[in-house]
C-alpha cells in the first residue's frame, strides 16, 4: 500500500517544486546561544557556532552514559579501539571528561584494547597500521594492549595473546589463511560474517582477565542501523535489542556499551577536526554490496538516507522499543543470548524444516492421499531439532 | 540431468526458490500443495463446515490461492464452502480487465463469485478520485477502501472467514518497511497468519510461508489463468525501497524471506511502548483506532473538495473535521468550548 504523505512531514499545500534548501547567510546565527555565527549544520537545518557545538557534543556523550547510570566510580573499562573517526573521537571524549577538574569529571578506569585485522594487506603495512596506532593512542595516555585477530581466535586462553607494545606482537604472513580456515565450514559471506561475531565472547573474556565490568564499542548510528536491519535479515530478531541497544547484557559480569549509538559521522569528524585529531587511516578491504547481507544493508541504509533523512534515527528508535524475553533461563552456547522456548503456534523456523523435509522425501503413491501426507507428517515430527 | 530430490526416479525440472533443491514437476506441486496444507492444519486456519471468501483480484497469488484451497478442500476433505469475493476499484484498463479473469476463475473453479464496487460503496471509483487528488497518495486512498471493502463484502456474504493470497515476500517487505517506518503497532501484528478485524470475520493467509517465485513458477507448470500488470496507478511508493532490497537480498540468499518473518514473529515490544487500541468509528462504526476511521475522512476530504484531508498530520484532520461539522456551526456546542 503506498504511504507517501502519510508521514506527515509536509504540511505545505504547494507541492509542485521541491523545498527549497536554505542557503545560510551572514547574519545567521548559531542556534544554541544566538550570539555567535555558526560553524557547522548538523541535520541540515541546526546551525552551531564553534562553542556551542564542542560543548554539545561532549555534553550528548556524558548524558548518554549518566542517563543508564551503570558506570561507578573506578570501574575499569575497556575500550575497543577501530581506526576511525569514532574511535579518536571516544578518546578524546574521554580523555577530556577524566581530566576535568569539577565534580562533573568522568570517574573510571579505562584501558584499550586495538585487534589487528587488516589481514587484506601486506605484513609490512599491517606492522606499520600497529605502530602508528600505537603512537596515536599513546597521545591519550591510556593503558592498551595490541593483538592481531588470528592470534586472538587461536590463543588458548585469549589473554595470551595480548602485548603491551606493539613491536611485540608478532604478525603472521598465513593469518589470513588461518583464518579463512577457521571459517571454511561456513558455507557463504554472510555466514562467515556471522560466525566472526564470536569476537564478541573474546572481548568479554579479556575483558574478564583485565578485570573490567564494561567494554565501549565505538559503533555510531548508522552501524547500528545497518545491525539492527541485518540481525532482522538473519533470523536473529530477539538479539535485536541486545545487538543495538546501549547496552548489551548478555553475561552477567561484563557489560557491552555503545556510547556513540547517537552520534554520525559528520558530527565525530568535525569535532576530531576542531581537537586537531589525525586518526590512523587504513586502506579498507572493498566490499561489494553484493557479497553478503552485511554488505548489502550498510549500503542500503546509507543510500536510503540520503533520501530520507530521518531513516537512521527512525530505526534506532524503532529497536528502542524492542525488549529481550525475560522469561527465557538457557543461554545459546554460541553467541549467550537467550534461548526463547517457541510456544505451541507455527513459526516461520517450523515451516522452513517442513519444506526441507517435503522437498527430500519420496511421496508414497501406492496409499491413499491422507494417508500419503500423514506419513510425511509423522516422519517430520519423528525429527528432533530440539 | 540431475535426479528429482524426492528420489521419485524421474528427472529434474526445476530448481525451487525456497530450499533449493532440485524437483521434477509432480513432486513440485506435491510438496507446494502439502506445505500449504500443513500451514493450514498447524496453524489451524479453518474449523469443519465453514464458508470462507477468497479475496479475488484476478492476479497470480489469488488465483493460486483459490485453485490450491479447492484442491486441498477436496483431498483432504476441509468440508469448506468457498466463495470468491473481488473488488472493482473502477480503474479503466486494469482493474476492468483483471475482473475478467476474476470471472474465468469463477468459471474454472465453479465457485460461486461476489463483485463489490468503489463506486457502489463510497461513491467514488479511483479514476475519479485521481482525478480529483491528483497522481501521488493513491496507494493510501486505494489500500484503506479496499481494506474496509473487503470486511464488508465478507459481511455481506456472510462468511466465517476472509482468505488473502498475502504470500511471504508480501510478508517479509511489510516487516521491513514498518522497521523503516518506526510503525510498532503494525509491525506487532503483522506476522500474525489470522488477523481479528474486530467485527467478527478473521482473515487468514495460507500463503504466509510460500515464496512468490514458487507462486509463479506453480501458476505457470499448472498452466493457470491470471492477469499479471502492475496498477496503472503505481508510484514510487515507499514500500518499493523495502521492495528492492528484499529482491537484491534474496540474489544473495534466499533464505533471507523465512528469516526476516522468523525475526518478525518473534518480535517482542516493550511494555511502557504506547500501542494504539480498538474502537468503533463513530461516523461509520466500523472498527479503528481513532475516532473517525481513515475511510472516512479520506471520504470526507473527497466530498468537500479538501483532497489532503487523510494524508498527513491526523491531528490537523481532527481539527477540520471538527471544524466543518454541522453541530460546531451553534454557538453552544461543547467542542467550541474546548
Amino acid at each position: 500500500m503506498c504511504s507517501v504523505g502519510d508521514d506527515g512531514f509536509d504540511e505545505t499545500e504547494n507541492l509542485k517544486y521541491m523545498p527549497k534548501k536554505e542557503k545560510p547567510s551572514i547574519y545567521d546565527k548559531c542556534n544554541k546561544c544566538r550570539e555567535e555565527p555558526p560553524c557547522i549544520v548538523l541535520r541540515s537545518k541546526d546551525k552551531y557556532c564553534k562553542q556551542c557545538f564542542l560543548a554539545g557534543t561532549i555534553h550528548k556523550f556524558k548524558a548518554l552514559l549518566g542517563k543508564h547510570k551503570l558506570i561507578h566510580p573506578n570501574d575499569r573499562v575497556m575500550i575497543i579501539h577501530k581506526c576511525g573517526q569514532p574511535s579518536s573521537a571516544l578518546l578524546h571524549f574521554i580523555r577530556t571528561g577524566l581530566d576535568l577538574e569539577t565534580h562533573k569529571r568522568l570517574r573510571f578506569e579505562p584501558l584499550i584494547l586495538f585487534i589487528e585485522d587488516q589481514l587484506h594487506l601486506s605484513l609490512e603495512a599491517r606492522q606499520e597500521l600497529i605502530n602508528n596506532v600505537e603512537k596515536e593512542v599513546g597521545y591519550f595516555n591510556f593503558p592498551k594492549y595490541f593483538t592481531s585477530i588470528t592470534q586472538l581466535i587461536t590463543a588458548s586462553p585469549p589473554e595470551n595473546a595480548l602485548q603491551a607494545k606493539s613491536e611485540l606482537l608478532k604478525l603472521g604472513e598465513d593469518d589470513k589463511t588461518i583464518l579463512d580456515r577457521f571459517l571454511e565450514h561456513q558455507t557463504n559471506e554472510t555466514n562467515k560474517n556471522d560466525f566472526l561475531n564470536i569476537i564478541v565472547l573474546l572481548w568479554v573474556e579479556v575483558a574478564k582477565n583485565l578485570k573490567c565490568k564494561f567494554i565501549f564499542t565505538p559503533e555510531i548510528s548508522s552501524d547500528i542501523a545497518s545491525q539492527l536491519l541485518t540481525d532482522i535479515s538473519t533470523g536473529r530478531g530477539p538479539h535485536v535489542p541486545l545487538d543495538t541497544g546501549f547496552c548489551d547484557s548478555r553475561d552477567d559480569e561484563v557489560k557491552i556499551l555503545r556510547p556513540l549509538r547517537l552520534f554520525d559521522a559528520k558530527e565525530l569528524a568535525f569535532y576530531n577536526h576542531l581537537n586537531n585529531l589525525e586518526p590512523v587511516t587504513v586502506r579498507a578491504r572493498k566490499d561489494e554490496p553484493y557479497r553478503s547481507i552485511q554488505n548489502l544493508m550498510k549500503r542500503f541504509v546509507n543510500d536510503l538516507q540520503m533520501n530520507y533523512p530521518a531513516t537512521v534515527t527512525t530505526v534506532l528508535k524503532t529497536g528502542d522499543k524492542l525488549s529481550v524475553d525475560k522469561e527465557s533461563n538457557e543461554k545459546c552456547n554460541f553467541c549467550n543470548a537467550p534461548i526463547n522456548e517457541g510456544n505451541e503456534e507455527l513459526t516461520s523456523a517450523e515451516s522452513t524444516q517442513f519444506s526441507h523435509w517435503v522437498s527430500t522425501q519420496t511421496p508414497d503413491y501406492t496409499v491413499a492421499s491422507e494417508d500419503r501426507y500423514n506419513k510425511i507428517l509423522k516422519s517430520f515430527q519423528n525429527i528432533s531439532f530440539n | 540431468m540431475p535426479q528429482c530430490s524426492a528420489k521419485c526416479g524421474k528427472n529434474a525440472m526445476l530448481k525451487r526458490p525456497k530450499t533449493g533443491d532440485m524437483l521434477c514437476k509432480e513432486c513440485f506441486f506435491e510438496a507446494f500443495e502439502n506445505e500449504i496444507h500443513f500451514t493450514i492444519t498447524r496453524a489451524k486456519l479453518f474449523k469443519p463446515n465453514t464458508t470462507v471468501a477468497i479475496a479475488a483480484s484476478g492476479g497470480k497469488d489469488s488465483t493460486v490461492l483459490a485453485y490450491v484451497l479447492k484442491l486441498l478442500n477436496d483431498k483432504y476433505k476441509y468440508q469448506l464452502d468457498l466463495v470468491l469475493l473481488s473488488i472493482d476499484e473502477g480503474i479503466t484498463g486494469y482493474r476492468d480487465d483483471s475482473l475478467d479473469t476474476v470471472k474465468q476463475n469463477r468459471d474454472d473453479y465453479k465457485m460461486p463469485l461476489k463483485i463489490l464496487s468503489y463506486k457502489d460503496l463510497y461513491g467514488w471509483t479511483m479514476d475519479e478520485i485521481v482525478a480529483e487528488i491528483g497522481r501521488k497518495n493513491n496507494c493510501t486512498f486505494c489500500g484503506v477502501f479496499r481494506r474496509q471493502a473487503l470486511d464488508r463484502g465478507a459481511a455481506l456474504l456472510k462468511v466465517d472467514y476472509l482468505a488473502t493470497g498475502h504470500n511471504a515476500d508480501d510478508i517479509a517487505e511489510t516487516i521491513l518497511m514498518n522497521i523503516l517506518r518506526g510503525d510498532l503497532a503494525r509491525l506487532n501484528r503483522c506476522t500474525s497468519i489470522i488477523t481479528d478485524s474486530g467485527d467478527g470475520i478473521p482473515r487468514v493467509k495460507p500463503l504466509k510461508y510460500t515464496y512468490e517465485k514458487e507462486i509463479v513458477m506453480y501458476a505457470y507448470f499448472k498452466k493457470l489463468v491470471y492477469f499479471s500488470t502492475e496498477c496503472v496507478f503505481a508510484p514510487n511508493a515507499y514500500r518499493g525501497h523495502a521492495r528492492m532490497l528484499l529482491k537484491d537480498m534474496e540474489k544473495i540468499d534466499p533464505s533471507v524471506i523465512m528469516n526476516i518473518i522468523q525475526s518478525g514473529e518473534s518480535l517482542k515490544v516493550n511494555e511502557t511502548a504506547t500501542m494504539p487500541s480498538l474502537t468503533k468509528c463513530t461516523r461509520c462504526g466500523y472498527v479503528s483506532s481513532q475516532e473517525v476511521c481513515k475511510a472516512c475522512i479520506l471520504l470526507e476530504g473527497l466530498n468537500k473538495g479538501l483532497p489532503r484531508l487523510g494524508i498527513g498530520k491526523s491531528s490537523k484532520a481532527k481539527r477540520i473535521l471538527q471544524e466543518n461539522s454541522p453541530c460546531c456551526k451553534t454557538q453552544n456546542c461543547l467542542c467550541n468550548n474546548k
